[in-house]
């Protein structure tokens, strides 16, 4: 007898065909499609057909010969992420500049008076000046307006430049002083104020305006006042150049923005934390009260918007009411976003806090019953709903070679990070934040507003195309390559795609894209690894678990199964990635658990 | 006020060893028998642009003129091959560049500015500062090429008449030169 196992998951359907006879079913063929429209909606049809009719072509068969088809009972959770800055930068009176131009000129220190560029001629001698020099000044007049000022007596110890000019000046200058260039918004700078303007030497950072006791020395500030320039000074750190005017009023301000609290039922009780106080602090809350029965934001504040745009986003996918929409668990991760300074003159950038939320929202169960039925018009062959999708994924996970019970099953999808224990019953959780919350954060944290891109940055290895035959990989090594490499890709940072090289549209280097890349993996899976097992292990005791077995999308990522196994080397657990069947790796799991399910069924009927 | 620029040739252009140079080749008739692009920028302005956006980005740059053709990517891989650093740009009278790298095949290139109607001194600068970038190893973003589909039928004849006049100054088989460059400042009156 011919059937074939379906197994709809979020992103994609997978299918196995096996002959069934007297002895232990004879697996014939496998394959995957993407999952069309929402998982458990009729619209699941197409897909799923793909996918059988996929599997029966590899298998050499025909739909005629087929006997059941055996479809799960989609477990009725889908999830939705939103994300926010809680911090804000702002400088009020253009007291900083902290923009780290590419090629600052110089190197030092220089305090003086901003003084107009045109208004130098006008300076006496002994006078401390920063030249500030707008559009329009070429820098061969500038170096030489700055020379004539200096030889008439006037100390020119610094520039401020609007181009990006700043070594062409200070090529040309008799005495080299530091210049910080491409400020845009020049005119803003208050002239007749004191300023400061540090360069520091090519691969270090400014040491005096990074540190509020150097700019309490420079300007002769006293404890009140420096106590007001501290955010000045944080703000810098870091830079390569630096720019400091000190004005009456001037400020910087590190704001913290109301970003409401969030209120948690579970069943152990009920309740609320500030967003602000970070992710740590939710996590620390939903453990507290777990299992989460349901969730609510504050009205009118960050953490209010981002609970309604999970719920309006799901009330909309499942077509159910905005108000029926039950929350079953958060999963908060701290993370920072590149956001432009309010009030800067230069376009500075500041890396703001921000924090993601991935809710997991339990829909009412699924219409199964149509989906069965329309699938049964759409082959002619009969179709089975049956197996919680937690029993069939343990074992499909089971016939991975080298495991046996107590087995956990961790399945790291695209939304949901699932896990089930199979001792005597199956217990089983499904918990917020996966492989789509990992590519929110990469794109968020890069500055890329890209998903395409964050998407493929997460799935692949970096390399740096050195020249256009020498690629060096993000360990370290070089390759060589016999054909040159397209020209798009020379001098970038590119990801090893499947189709071979794709350049990266962003200045961050290797280093940095790797680094936000594998801390968003860290704070996604193995939070949600080590969440998921705990909640399913006995007595919440990770060393009670014998085997762990992962599986699911994720699973074939290059990185996470390593990541979660490094995680869970402590506890001395058996975890590794799963092979169902000795073939089909962490895939297929559920399809061929409902096969493995359908044909123990008529012989314990027999018995 | 102008700029005047003064190219003095020193002699047959050899292979750079230093490998944070980037080569500028000029076409035959650059800054000689033309002084100004299509659109009447001085050559002397242009260079100046080019080797400003060089140094800018602490690279050294020299310049050779390319006197076998007219042909502006041979021109510019040309520069590439003798610069030290494999990075070369080379630029036509009439202002058409781009930016070469050495191990490139000839008919490719990092980047090609090919409406020279188009192309400011803010531009030129821009691709000196690039040309230095791709030379340290550092990926720069692509100088914004602006493009206007009425730049062709308006420039096309003038620019097909300033190729042919270029053409004329093509020395077959003649080895590039160094060049000594001066740009200088031109009396007032």
């Amino acid at each position: 007898m011919l059937v074939v196992g379906v197994d709809i998951g979020n992103s994609t359907t997978e299918a196995c065909v096996a002959e069934l006879g007297t002895g232990p079913a004879v697996y014939l063929g496998s394959a995957l499609a993407r999952t069309t429209g929402v998982k458990g909606t009729t619209e699941n049809v197409h897909g799923a057909e793909r996918a059988i009719r996929a599997a029966l072509t590899e298998a050499g068969r025909g739909m005629d010969e087929l006997a059941t088809v055996l479809v799960n009972e989609a477990t009725p959770v889908i999830s939705g992420l939103a994300m926010e800055t809680i911090t804000e930068t702002i400088i009020t009176e253009s007291t900083m500049i902290g923009h780290n131009p590419d090629t600052p000129g110089g190197a030092g220190l220089g305090v003086g008076t901003c003084v107009a560029f045109a208004e130098l001629p006008g300076r006496v001698a002994g006078e401390e000046v920063v030249c500030v020099i707008g559009t329009g000044v070429d820098f061969e007049d500038a170096a030489a307006g700055i020379n004539a000022a200096t030889a008439r007596g006037v100390v020119v110890t610094a520039a401020v430049v609007c181009a990006d000019d700043a070594n062409l000046i200070v090529n040309r200058l008799g005495r080299p002083v530091p210049v910080v260039d491409e400020v845009t918004l020049i005119e803003r700078v208050p002239l007749g104020m004191r300023a400061a303007v540090e360069v520091a030497e090519p691969g270090r950072t400014i040491r005096t305006l990074s540190n509020s006791y150097g700019i309490a020395t420079v300007f002769e500030l006293d404890a009140e006042r420096t106590r007001m320039i501290a955010p000045v000074a944080r703000a810098l750190v870091g830079n390569r150049s630096a720019v400091v005017v000190r004005t009456p009023a001037g400020d910087v301000t590190d704001r913290r923005i109301p970003a409401g609290s969030l209120t948690l039922h579970g069943e152990r009780g009920r309740r609320t934390v500030g967003i602000a106080e970070g992710a740590e602090a939710v996590m620390a809350t939903v453990r507290g009260i777990a299992p989460v029965i349901d969730a609510h934001g504050e009205p009118g504040t960050h953490a209010g918007g981002m609970i309604s745009q999970v719920r309006d986003t799901m009330s909309e996918l499942t077509a159910s009411p905005v108000d029926e929409v039950r929350i079953r668990d958060v999963l908060a991760v701290d993370t920072f976003v590149p956001q432009r300074m309010t009030g800067g003159l230069a376009g500075e950038f500041a890396l703001e806090n921000a924090v993601a939320l991935a809710a997991m929202v339990r829909t009412s169960q699924g219409p199964m019953a149509l989906l069965a039925e329309e699938l049964r018009r759409a082959l002619g062959v009969e179709v089975r709903v049956g197996g919680v999708e937690a029993d069939m994924a343990v074992l499909g996970a089971l016939t991975t070679p080298g495991t046996d019970r107590p087995l956990a099953v961790l399945d790291l999808g695209g939304g949901s990070t699932d896990a089930a224990l199979a001792a005597g019953q199956v217990h089983s959780v499904h918990l917020a934040g996966a492989g789509d919350l990992v590519t929110k954060l990469i794109d968020a944290e890069l500055g890329l507003d890209d998903t395409e891109l964050a998407e493929q940055l997460k799935q692949h290895p970096l390399a740096k195309a050195e020249s256009f035959f020498q690629l060096r990989m993000e360990d370290g090594t070089v390759r060589f390559r016999d054909e040159p490499l397209p020209t798009e890709c020379f001098a970038r940072v590119v990801v090893l795609g499947e189709h071979g090289f794709l350049p990266v549209p962003t200045s961050h280097p290797v280093e940095k894209i790797r680094n936000v890349r594998r801390s968003a993996k860290h704070r996604v899976f193995v939070v949600n690894a080590v969440r998921a097992l705990e909640r399913i292990a006995p007595g919440g005791d990770l060393r009670g678990l014998g085997f762990v077995v992962v599986l699911g999308g994720s699973a074939l990522d290059f990185e996470i199964p390593d990541m979660i196994a490094e995680a869970l080397a402590p506890y001395g657990i058996v975890c590794g990635t799963g092979n169902v069947r000795a073939s089909q790796g962490p895939r297929n799991a559920v399809a061929t658990g409902l096969v493995t399910a359908h044909a123990a069924r008529p012989a314990e009927a027999a018995r | 006020m102008g700029r005047t620029l003064s190219l003095t040739e020193r002699g047959p252009a050899t292979p750079g060893r230093h490998s944070d140079e980037v080569v500028i080749g000029i076409s035959p008739a650059f800054g000689a028998f033309f002084s100004k692009t299509i659109v009447e920028l001085p050559h002397a302005e242009v260079l100046r642009e080019l080797l400003a956006g060089i140094e800018e980005q602490g690279m050294r740059a020299r310049v050779i003129r390319y006197r076998s053709g007219s042909d502006l990517a041979v021109i510019a891989h040309t520069a590439a091959r003798y610069s030290g650093s494999g990075i070369g740009v080379g630029v036509l009278s009439r202002g058409t560049t781009m930016i070469h790298q050495k191990q490139l095949l000839k008919l490719s290139n990092l980047e090609l500015f090919p409406q020279a109607p188009l192309l400011d001194l803010e531009t030129f600068r821009k691709v000196g500062r690039n040309a230095a970038r791709y030379a340290k190893g550092e990926s720069p973003e692509p100088v914004p090429a602006r493009n206007d589909y009425m730049a062709r039928p308006r420039w096309q004849a003038k620019a097909a008449l300033l190729h042919i006049k270029e053409t004329e100054f093509v020395t077959p088989r003649a080895e590039p030169v160094e060049l000594e460059v001066a740009i200088s400042l031109a009396d007032a009156g």
